[in-house]
């Protein structure tokens, strides 16, 4: 902390004191053209969007030197990594569950409880990522309720080629090549990565490591071909595999159980599109995009080496779409789509191979009553075989009150579908003897148990609580684009998201051996609320400061409720003593720091071939877990205790700027709490070179 | 306080101080004398060894530990069909001796709020009754009945703020407080702690009164 505010300092001192040298800003600030599709599913330039945006370049990932996708993500305003089975993001406050995860457009399966592994991402392709916070389901359907992250990849436009390695601490290696092939109608990209990491042990005398080694290959291809300028053919495809050695003690420390074995998790997708401009006013797509997620795992007692688990799970998701948009006018601008959506899953934990499908279409109009006005309407209705239906309205609208000030709002529905472990699980734990079952399972299992006599007790009939449906959420989000001058660009919004019928784990019965079976229900109601900004400015030719300040508040409705009404109470666990929780005392959900905060010094001298940057990243406070038996997040033990973590990175290009040499430092300060924080590993210091090799 | 005193209250400040210290002058004739809060400390409930291993109870007989709150002492099984004990426990459930299953006049009434706010029976109370093994007076599913289910630490907690007021066998009121479910009360519940040890305070009143201080 000390050495952080240091730092702070000497990046606060240094922007002001460039700000004083009086140098002529001769490069355009990039933002005015760029062009984002993620918003509204058609190409505009963000500065029109009228939804909070966050793009992030490919020469920002390049200069921070990153490898996978949370690394990019964490030092975001107002993004947080949550762990829970696996690395995945928080946006607007909310689980990783609830953010839908793109590549070009296409949604990524494969998620474990919830969480989908952001890790699993290699982001030396990318050539931008798009991040549109708030809920996009009017677009996308389930899963976009707090947002939508979307991986644009690279597009292939000029022949060209470029390979590129790095070294690090832990053994960390990785090692990118890619190659760009146009000719006349036929263009090719192809990427492949080998990234793989010793992984670390944050508590040595422990067996078994805290991130275990691991390895993965990423091959992506993407190939064009157009017949005409008029029908044009894209075809996507993207292949990953990634092997993990797993070790660890299964008993306690005073009665150890070893055991290790392997795990295995493969990701295939495949999406091929056509492209067809009927007309200067009319153009449509047709996509067929399938993908496929695997995984195998096989973990054995060292002793005798027999089997300890043995788990598979494979789901596959299949879904034509036709999507077209209409240019009534430059003012007028229409978007259809319909398509269907067939999933299955087939898994150690599930009984046979269970589907289901989705029917959707949507639409969305967009107008210019007034030049300075732009407005957005959108709607998406999903029929889903086993919940029912959903329809998700979005409006948005952005003025711009003068050239240096926009104002923008939206709201919107946003849902998620309960998924195939909340509906279809079917687990019994044969070595702890508790039972998990997904709603649909439920009532059927109970049966069973009950003539197996393995039943004590029924606590909640499956009945009382009926079918699961969907979360929802409704979302509000107001904001101002500032750009009082060249060098300085502000970005405020502010968010508030009420999310309804969360989905989540309750005992329904006990059974015989004294341990429970689990199930699912629509339960409660949260809201997250907040502000967050963000500030770009060009304090010299060489230099860019960038900050980002998000304010949280995420809370239960029902606990707010109790305490209000005076019932909600905690016992010291020494002294037994009971007292009532205050609102001030309670800090809302687990895991949600009310402040966040990043500030970013960038240099860069084209004409040396220089570039560094220093990048500071602050998670304030959040609840861990609970205490003092209440559930409830209302003490000072309760908490984690809030972090900066500083990142530092130089490059030189050589050779014409065929050779680029990085260095950096990731976790300058070695930021480490074992015990509270297991993803984040200490102090990593890495080297890269990266060649380019290109026609001319 | 009687309705004379109460409409005097409107009238004035020292009409209302003079109203309170008649009031207790009248109350002084007739001490009442306090309850007495009893802890009862480790009462077990069908113990059973769980495998550390792997987190599986074994051992356990299925029956309940009964308790009278008269006698402060624990009911033997064989005197289960009586009124003679109040409540029961077993593992996390908690039953009453009241209700189609069960002999005596009991039932359960949860209060929210503190222990000592309790002061009397609330006129509003209504008394739940064990009408069969999954509809119990005081219901056991986490978070429903008097504990909160962690799965997370794996660790059951009372609910604070939870007060069950019995009552009892023989129809006499009682409340009472669970404050651990672990040997000894440890203040960190961990893989060692051991299950089924209840701690709790109650209070007696033996005169069939409803007053609980």
């Amino acid at each position: 902390m000390k050495y952080s505010l240091f730092i702070l300092l000497i990046i606060c001192f240094s922007a002001s004191y460039a700000q004083d040298k009086n140098i002529q800003d001769s490069l355009k600030t990039k933002e005015l053209g760029e062009v984002v599709v993620t918003a509204t599913r058609t190409e505009k330039m963000l500065s029109a969007v009228p939804m909070p945006v966050l793009v992030i370049s490919q020469q920002q990932i390049r200069a921070m030197g990153s490898l996978r996708l949370n690394e990019v993500l964490q030092e975001q305003t107002g993004l947080a990594i949550q762990t829970n089975h696996g690395n995945g993001i928080q946006m607007q406050g909310m689980n990783p569950d609830y953010t839908l995860i793109l590549i070009d457009g296409e949604p990524l399966i494969g998620r474990t409880a919830g969480t989908l592994e952001l890790s699993r991402l290699a982001v030396g392709n990318i050539k931008q990522i798009e991040i549109v916070k708030g809920p996009s389901s009017s677009l996308y359907g389930s899963e976009a309720l707090a947002g939508v992250v979307n991986i644009i990849t690279e597009n292939s436009k000029i022949t060209k080629g470029t390979l590129s390695s790095r070294y690090g601490t832990n053994n960390t290696l990785d090692m990118s090549g890619s190659f760009n092939f146009r000719k006349n109608k036929f263009g090719a990209y192809l990427f492949a990565n080998r990234y793989s990491t010793g992984g670390y042990a944050l508590v040595p005398q422990t067996f078994g490591q805290t991130v275990a080694p691991f390895y993965n290959y990423t091959l992506q291809g993407k190939f064009n071909y157009d017949f005409s300028e008029k029908l044009k053919l894209t075809f996507s495809s993207r292949y990953f595999i990634e092997n993990q050695e797993n070790k660890f003690d299964a008993g306690t420390p005073e009665s150890p159980i070893f055991v290790a074995g392997n795990g295995q998790a493969k990701d295939i997708n495949l999406n091929p599109i056509l492209h067809y401009r009927i007309s200067n006013r009319w153009k449509t797509q047709l996509r067929v995009y399938n993908s496929i997620y695997e995984t195998n795992s096989q973990v054995n007692y060292l002793k005798t080496n027999e089997i300890y688990d043995k788990t598979f799970f494979r789901q596959t998701f299949l879904r034509p779409e036709i999507q077209t948009e209409y240019f009534l006018s430059e003012k007028h601008i229409f978007t259809f789509g319909v398509g269907k959506i067939w999933e299955s899953v087939e898994a150690t934990r599930y009984e046979g191979t269970k589907r289901f499908s989705t029917n959707y279409a949507f639409f969305q109009y967009e107008v210019l009553p007034i030049k300075k006005l732009n407005l957005i309407f959108g709607g998406r209705f999903d029929n889903h075989s086993s919940y029912g239906s959903q329809l998700s309205p979005k409006l948005s609208a952005q003025y711009e009150i003068t050239p240096k000030i926009a104002l923008r709002a939206s709201t919107g529905v946003g849902f998620k579908a309960p998924d195939f472990r909340q509906l279809y699980l079917n687990f019994n734990n044969a070595i702890a003897g508790y039972s998990v079952f997904g709603t649909e399972e439920l009532p059927n299992a109970l049966a069973q148990l009950q003539t197996q006599n393995q039943l004590a007790e029924i606590l909640l009939s499956p009945t009382e609580i009926g079918n699961l449906k969907a979360e929802s959420s409704i979302a509000y989000n107001l904001g101002l684009k500032l750009r009082p001058s060249e060098k300085l660009t502000i970005n405020l919004n502010f968010f508030r998201n009420d999310i309804s019928n969360l989905i989540e784990t309750q005992v329904f019965a006990r059974k015989t051996n004294g341990q429970n079976v689990f199930s699912y229900r629509n339960l409660n109601q949260v809201f997250t609320q907040g502000g967050e900004i963000d500030l770009s400015y060009k304090i010299h030719q060489n230099f860019t400061f960038f900050a980002g300040y998000q304010f949280l508040q995420a809370k239960d409705k029902k606990v707010v409720e109790q305490i209000e009404n005076g019932e909600l109470f905690r016992r010291d666990p020494q002294t037994l003593a009971v007292s009532r929780v205050t609102q001030k005392e309670y800090g809302g959900l687990f895991g949600r720091s009310r402040n966040m905060l990043n500030v970013k010094l960038f240099y860069e001298n084209q004409k040396h071939g220089i570039a560094a940057n220093l990048r500071g990243i602050y998670r304030g406070k959040y609840g861990l877990g609970d205490r003092n038996g209440n559930l409830v997040l209302d003490e000072a033990s309760e908490y984690v205790a809030g972090y900066f973590t500083w990142n530092l990175s130089v490059s030189k290009e050589l050779w014409n700027k065929k050779i680029r040499l990085q260095s950096g430092i990731d976790n300058l300060f070695d930021q480490k709490d074992p015990q509270n924080i297991p993803n984040l590993a200490g102090r990593l210091i890495w080297t890269s070179i990266n060649f380019q090799i290109s026609k001319n | 306080m009687n309705n004379n005193h109460f409409s005097f209250k409107i009238i004035g400040v020292f009409t209302l101080l003079f109203a309170f210290s008649s009031c207790s002058k009248t109350e002084s004739v007739e001490p009442a004398k306090p309850l007495e809060a009893k802890t009862v400390s480790n009462l077990t409930a069908d113990l059973v060894t769980i495998d550390p291993a792997t987190g599986r109870a074994s051992g356990g007989t299925n029956r309940f530990t009964l308790f009278s709150f008269a006698t402060n002492a624990v009911v033997a099984n064989t005197d289960s069909a009586s009124n003679k004990w109040d409540v029961g426990f077993r593992g996390t459930t908690i039953i009453v001796n009241g209700g189609a299953i069960r002999t005596g006049q009991g039932g359960a009434f949860i209060f929210t709020g503190l222990f000592d706010e309790l002061k009397e029976v609330p006129t509003t109370a209504t008394f739940a009754q064990d009408a069969s093994p999954t509809s119990l007076a005081i219901p056991s599913a986490s978070g429903m009945g008097w504990y909160n289910y962690n799965p997370m630490a794996n660790a059951i907690t009372p609910i604070a703020g939870r007060i069950l007021v019995i009552r009892t066998g023989d129809g006499k009121f009682a409340k009472m407080e669970i404050l651990n479910y672990y040997k000894d009360s440890p203040a960190v519940i961990t893989q060692a702690s051991l299950s089924r040890h209840y701690t709790f305070r109650y209070m007696y009143q033996a005169d069939g009164s409803k007053k609980l201080q």
